[in-house]
């Protein structure tokens, strides 16, 4: 089992595989060339492609699953050099866990936390599109 | 900002930020720790120093990481800080 990674556009096609050396079943190095890719595709208004949508990464086992520590501290640290909030699906062979970044404010369930800090949460509501190779990127990390 | 160059190995740094990136006016030392590249950034990019990058006053570049490119004969040193992409453990 090894975690794999792909990058996908506004239409959940797929835009770069990511099988960096270094990959195990539970981690993805660090990796220049992952921030190329998505450097390339930023928004168009700041100077990229415009087709960058986001991130999806596999947890390579069954059932749920949930963003790490590292997971959470790298969805916040690109977007905040790409300067633009993305979508971070978790896939396991089973189930997939959408992330996106939210102010806790907008939501009830994170009453009580510093209402002006923004945090990642599963999303509730599902994207219409799929990712279109996510049975391959399964299968990649088998 | 004082250039920081020790045993003149001097390089430019490039910072990414919100979408922009640019190159630090003054030099920096190509074996300066990351922790010190971190911070002359932090520094530069809060105060509007870096061209093509905005003043952003809370600027943090925690989970950045330092690329370095040694002096070759055809280009100069260069570091660039730009944001982690690891996933998992």
């Amino acid at each position: 089992m090894m975690e794999t990674a792909l990058v996908f556009d506004r239409h959940g096609r797929t835009l770069h595989w990511h099988e960096p050396p270094g990959r195990s079943g539970g981690s993805l190095p660090d990796s220049r060339p992952l921030w190329d890719v998505l450097w390339e595709h930023r928004s168009a208004e700041k100077g990229g492609t415009g087709r960058l949508a986001g991130v999806a990464h596999t947890h390579p086992w069954d059932g749920p699953t949930g963003a790490s520590g590292t997971d959470l501290t790298t969805f916040h640290a690109v977007e905040l050099g790409l300067g633009q909030r993305l979508v971070w699906p978790i896939v396991t062979f089973t189930h997939v866990a959408w992330y996106a970044r939210r102010r806790a404010i907008d939501n009830a369930s994170l009453a009580g936390l510093n209402p002006m800090s923004d945090v990642y949460v599963p999303h509730n509501e599902l994207p219409t599109w799929k990712l279109a190779d996510i049975e391959e990127l399964r299968l990649r990390s088998r | 900002m004082d250039n920081v160059i020790i045993n003149n190995q001097a390089a430019r740094l490039n910072i990414t930020f919100e979408g922009s990136n640019g190159d630090l006016p003054d030099l920096v030392a190509y074996d300066a720790n990351d922790g010190d590249i971190k911070a002359f950034a932090t520094e530069a990019v809060r105060d509007g120093y870096v061209p093509g990058i905005a003043a952003t006053p809370h600027a943090n570049f925690t989970d950045f990481v330092v690329d370095r490119y040694a002096a070759t004969a055809e280009l100069p040193a260069r570091i660039f800080l730009r944001p982690k992409t690891p996933f998992g453990r």
